[in-house]
Order: structure tokens, then sequence, then C-alpha cells
């Protein structure tokens, strides 16, 4: 199996055996948030080409764990390490990281009035390239490349000349946020939450979009509280967080079984 | 100590400045040349004594504690710089604005006039002056012309003030007196240019009055050198019904003072001042605003941005004093602050005084870093560290620019106030 996921002691003797696609490889993760503990050693490795839901009750460190991953500042990371695509991950500034191919989808996206979305957009989207030593797009490529994707996303072509999330929607939000991923094409999309507060058609839109990055070149990371998303973008693995632990791994079938039988009957397992 | 010791002190007037000795002994060896058509001789003479009633300001005032008025006690001369129209060579001026007739002035003084304007003086009575906007009575006892425009139909007018080289170490004084006539709407672009290369004031009195049903949009670009001592004092009255948008944008001089009184008379007059600031190296831009809510029904909005860098110190005193015959009333106040700059400095002073029920009053004011939720979202995004600081400057201006309805002033505005933030430049906000 490419994708490995361990936990505890298992971690540790399967690190010898995972695969060398690995692209994001965790080990032993531990960190605090303003002196309280919320990850207490995750190990997770996820390669090129998967899809990871992260489910958990709310305070289980899903977020924690997105936004570390991300550079997020104010975690103080205690001990382990995550390599990606076989570089320490923690020496990268934020920028870094996403030029380099990481992705943070926000829970709760930010409006940035008086920077419009199609500036934000393909300044990113230029700096990605940069960094693969690709050519800048002019503004014709942009719009080019730009038009399809918000089609997909059933966005207005308005909304880039409005300013970044500016008087957006909770759903527009989040529909913008699966457009900038689309954009940059990213190799790990850790989307956190993005499905929260969404209705039903702008879940589809959005899983479609989702569905649409898939493939062997990418790999997404669903953080998400609800099954339902899991039901429009299927995941390969699914992991439950509980008190910054993963207490529980398996396939798409585990997010079901926690459908029915609710956060109680794994939070336990962290407890012990 | 005697009664009669105590009855002199109690009845003196203030000890003189040397300040404002000068200014007196400036005033009075030019007095016999200054034109009666822009200001009568008696106006200035009751402008003299009021200015010397009030004494000159002083930093331990708490009107004037953030003006750097040792900025203004450093120029050399008081007296106009000029008292004729400047010389056939035309200056070199902006581009025009579409559609608007254009005045230039030219260190105070009338260079070219449009046929419109050329509608006299009159319908703007001399205005008096309190203590807080005493610099207003500096230029009336010394200006040397005036823009004196009454418009009754609908009107689009730029007035230009230059200051040349000429002016260096002089002072000049710019006087805008603008009169909407009932159901009038004017739209006004103010701007203040010039860069010479020695300390020189700039005092310009304005002064509105809005008939009733008039709207009066006023686009208001400060963009002196940086040698210059620049200080403005609005005072404005509104009549019924009457609507005041005021964009004002301060970016130029080494220290900028705006003194502004505007009067809500009129039942359903309405205010809106939005003002952006932006200081770098050791400049000043100090807005004393005092609005006053004197009929039922009427509006104040009142925003302002100020961007405070390396060394600069931007204040801001918005005062809106709703009187007991104002019922009804809405003001919305949102004054924030950034400080940039180590050593820079931004004080906001929001004060509301309200004296009647049934009011609507939401005011906000912050100070503060860039928000760093902000920051992170455009880092996660692959935007470097610097162009992500430059991008939230200029959109935290944003709101004000954006209110700035007119395309080429707004981008007149945008490059100036790019101008100041270079790493905007750099980053290519504007595009």
């Amino acid at each position: 199996m490419t994708g490995t996921v361990e936990t505890g002691a298992a971690a540790s003797a399967a690190a010898a055996t995972a695969a060398p696609a690995a692209l994001l490889d965790i080990r032993d993760l531990q960190v605090k948030v303003g002196g309280q503990q919320v990850l207490r050693g995750i190990s997770l490795t996820i390669g090129a080409g998967q899809v990871h839901a992260i489910m958990g009750p709310n305070g289980s460190g899903k977020s924690t764990l997105a936004h570390v991953l991300a550079g997020r500042p104010g975690y103080e990371i205690v001990s382990g390490s995550a390599s990606f695509e076989g570089r320490d991950l923690f020496a990268l500034a934020p920028e870094q990281r996403a030029r380099g191919g990481l992705f943070l989808g926000f829970q709760y996206p930010v409006e940035i009035p008086g920077v419009n979305n199609a500036y934000l957009l393909k300044a990113a989207l230029n700096a990605a390239r940069r960094e693969r030593s690709l050519a800048e797009l002019d503004a014709f490529e942009f719009l080019e490349l730009v038009r399809a994707k918000i089609k997909l996303m059933q966005i207005d072509e308005s909304f880039l000349s409005r300013g970044v999330n500016e008087g957006f929607s909770g759903g527009e939000k989040k529909r913008n946020e699966i457009l900038q991923m689309l954009v940059l094409e990213p190799k790990l999309a850790l989307l956190d939450e993005t499905d929260s507060g969404l209705d039903i058609d702008a879940l589809k839109v959005v899983a479609n979009g989702i569905n649409t990055l898939r493939g062997p070149q990418h790999a997404i990371v669903l953080v998400t509280h609800y099954q339902r998303m899991l039901d429009f973008v299927v995941p390969d693995f699914v992991h439950v967080l509980a008190r910054g632990r993963i207490v529980r791994s398996g396939d798409r079938t585990l997010a079901l079984e926690l459908e029915k039988r609710g956060y109680d009957w794994v939070s336990g397992q962290a407890a012990a | 100590m005697g009664a009669g010791m105590l009855t002199t002190a109690a009845t003196a007037a203030p000890p003189r400045s040397a300040t404002l000795e000068r200014i007196l002994s400036d005033y009075q060896a030019v007095a016999s040349s200054l034109p009666d058509a822009a200001v009568t001789r008696d106006a200035r003479t009751q402008a003299m004594r009021e200015l010397s009633r009030f004494g000159w300001p002083k930093s331990s005032d708490e009107q004037w504690r953030y003006t750097n008025l040792r900025a203004f006690e450093a120029v050399a001369a008081f007296g106009p710089a000029a008292l004729v129209p400047a010389p056939a060579a035309a200056p070199e001026l902006p581009p025009a604005l579409p559609g608007f007739e254009r005045l230039v002035y030219v260190d105070g003084v009338r260079y070219h006039q449009a046929a419109r304007a050329a509608a006299g003086l009159g319908g703007v009575a001399g205005t008096q002056w309190p203590a807080e906007q005493r610099l207003g009575l500096l230029c009336d006892m010394f200006a040397s012309d005036v823009a004196a425009l009454r418009i009754s139909g609908t009107a689009a007018i730029e007035v230009l003030f230059l200051t040349s080289a000429a002016a260096a170490g002089a002072s000049c004084y710019p006087r805008l007196q603008v009169a909407l006539e009932p159901g009038g709407e004017l739209q006004l672009v103010e701007r203040h240019l010039g860069a010479p290369d020695a300390p020189t004031l700039v005092c310009a009195n304005i002064e509105v009055v809005l008939g009733r049903g008039a709207r009066l949009v006023h686009y208001r670009l400060q963009q002196c050198g940086l040698h210059t001592a620049f200080a403005d004092t609005l005072c404005a009255r509104l009549a019924d019904e009457s609507s005041y948008s005021v964009r004002q944008v301060a970016i130029g001089a080494a220290c900028a003072r705006t003194s502004a009184q505007v009067r809500l008379a009129g039942r359903g007059a309405a205010l809106s001042w939005q003002a952006i600031a932006v200081g770098r190296g050791q400049q000043v831009h100090d807005t004393a605003l005092k609005v006053e809510h004197l009929a039922a029904d009427t509006r104040t909005e009142e925003v302002f941005r100020g961007i405070a860098d390396e060394r600069a110190r931007i204040a801001f005193s918005g005062h809106i004093h709703i009187a007991s015959s104002a019922p009804g009333s809405d003001t919305r106040q949102s004054l924030r602050g950034l400080i940039e700059g180590a050593g820079a400095e931004v004080d906001l002073r929001p004060r509301l005084e309200i004296n009647t029920d049934e009011v609507k009053a939401q005011h906000g004011a912050t100070t503060g870093a860039l928000d760093e939720n902000l920051m992170f979202y455009l880092l996660a995004r692959g935007i470097d560290r610097d162009s992500a600081r430059a991008l939230l400057k200029w959109a935290f201006l944003g709101d004000v620019l954006r209110a700035i309805e007119l395309p080429a002033v707004r981008r007149a505005a945008e490059h100036g106030a790019a101008g100041q933030l270079p790493d905007v430049m750099a980053v290519g906000a504007l595009a």
C-alpha cells in the first residue's frame, strides 16, 4: 500500500518500509498552542495520488494539524518532524511551502478588500511557476487559464475584479478557495473543513472541484467533521483524531461507521 | 498683592510669542499693498485682532498637541509670496480632468480662470474662525486672491493651487469659497501641488455654503513638497437636505494640519467625510474635524485611514457634537491607523457628544500593526512577505480610495498614495 497509516509504535516500524513516493511524511508530531498540548504524537504518511480524510470531534486537533503543516505562526512544535518531498517542512517559511506545492484551503477565508482576486491569483500562480522554473503567465494567458476553472466552480467572472472574498457569502468563499486550488494545482491540498457551512448544491460544486484536482500528481487531505463530503469525494484513507492523536485509521467504511456510532465510539480509545 | 494688580492680571492679553510678533510685524509691512478684492481691509484687521487675542497655538494645547508647530514657525516670511498674477510662463500642470473646468492659482494668486468661475465673490460671508481654527485668521490677514465659486446648476471644477519655486522661504495663502444655490450640484477637485526647496508656508482657507438640496462632492488632494508646512482651515454650513461628500488624500508636506468644522444646520443634511493620510520619514499629518449636528435627521459618515511609516506621525481627532435640536441624527465613525515604522506614531481621538434622544451612533477607532490573519492568508498563497505587506497596506487604504468615484481623480489619488509607499509600487498593486 503506498499510503500507509500507523499510529503509536507501529509508526516507527513502518517508517523503514514507507514507499519512496511519499509526498508528506509526518513523524510523532507534538504541538502546543498557548502552552496547551494539542497534538500528541501524529504520524502519517501521504503518497502522491491519494485522498486522505481526517475526521474528529471539535477540539481534536484537526485544524491545528493543517495549519501547522502550512506554517501558521503561533504554534510550538515540541517534537517530531514532517518532510515534504524529502525536505524538512518546518524549516520552510509558509510562502516557501506554498510555492513548493502545499496548499491550505481555509475554513474561514479572510476578506481582503482592496486586493482583487485576479491580482492575488495571478501573483500566487506566477510565484509557484517561478519556483518550478516555468515562465510566468502574462495577463492574457492567465485569463485563459482561469476562465475555465471559474466556470467549473460556477463563479461569475466579474468576481475577478472584486476584492479577495469581499462581501462573499460563506459558500462563495469556499468555492473561491477551491478555485485558487485549481489554478495553483498544488501537489498537496490540505482542505480545512471546506464543507462546513455549505448547502447541498454548493457542496456538490465544491466536491466536483476537488475531484477535478484528483490525479496521480496530487494528494488531497480533507479535514472534516462530517461524513457527508465523503459521499462526493471518496477518500482512500480515513483517520480519526481524538485528543491530539490518530486513534483509528481505515478506509471509507470507517467514516460511515463513525456516522452511525458517533465520535464517543473512538474518544474512549484516545483517553486510554 | 493689591486688588489693582489682580485686575490688571485678569484683563491682560496673553503674552505674545515671538512667532505672533513676527506675523504682526510682517502684516504691518505688507498691509497697505494687500488687495481689498480678496479680503477687505477691515476684515484683515479684524482677523489680526482675533489672532492676537487667541495667540499663536502651543503644543501644550490639546487641539494642537499633534501639530508640528515648529515647521510653521520655521517659515522666514509670513507675507505672501505673490500679490499679482504670476508671469505668463506656463507652470507645469497635471493632466486635465475630462469634463472639468480648471482654475489655476500660483502662489495663491490666480494664473488662469475659466469663464464660468468668473461668477465673482459673494455668497460666503466672512467666517468667524474659532480658536481651534485660528490658522484661518492667518489666511484672512494675508490672502492675495480668492477662488470664489457660486453655482446654481450643475458644474465640475478643478482648482489647482501651485506653489512655485519662487515662493521658497515665503508664504502662500490659497483661498477658496464655494456657494451652492438651492439644488445646485458641484463636483469640485481641490489640489495643492508644488515643491519649493526651502521652508514654505501654504495656509489655505476653504469656506463652503450649501443651499437647500445642494450636492457637493469635494475631492481634496494635498501633494505639497517636503519643505512645505501646510495648513488648511475649512468651514462648511449645510442647509436642509443638502449633502457634502469630502474625499481627502493627504500625502505631502513636512507638516500638514487640517482644521475643519462642518455644521449640519438644516434638517436632513448629510456629510460623508472619507480621508486618508500617509506619512513617511518625519512627516506629520494632523487633522481636527468637528461636525455639529444642529438639526433633526442629519447624518454623518466619517472614515479615516492613516499609515505612519518610518518616523512619521499621523493624528486624527473626530469630534461629533449632536445638539438637543438634532433628534434622529445618525452618525457612523470609523477611524483606523496602521503603524508601520518602529518610530512611527498614530493618534486617533474619536469624541461623540450627544445631547438628545433617538440618535443612532456607531464609532470605532483602532490602531495597530497589520492583521496577522490577513498576512498568513497571503503567505499561504505563496506571496512573499514583503509583497504581502505592501498589498495589505494598499488594501488598508482601499475603503477610502474606492470611494473616489471619478476614475481620473482616483488614479491621481492612488498614484499619489502609492508614491508614499514604495513597496506598493514595487509589487504593482496599482495594475
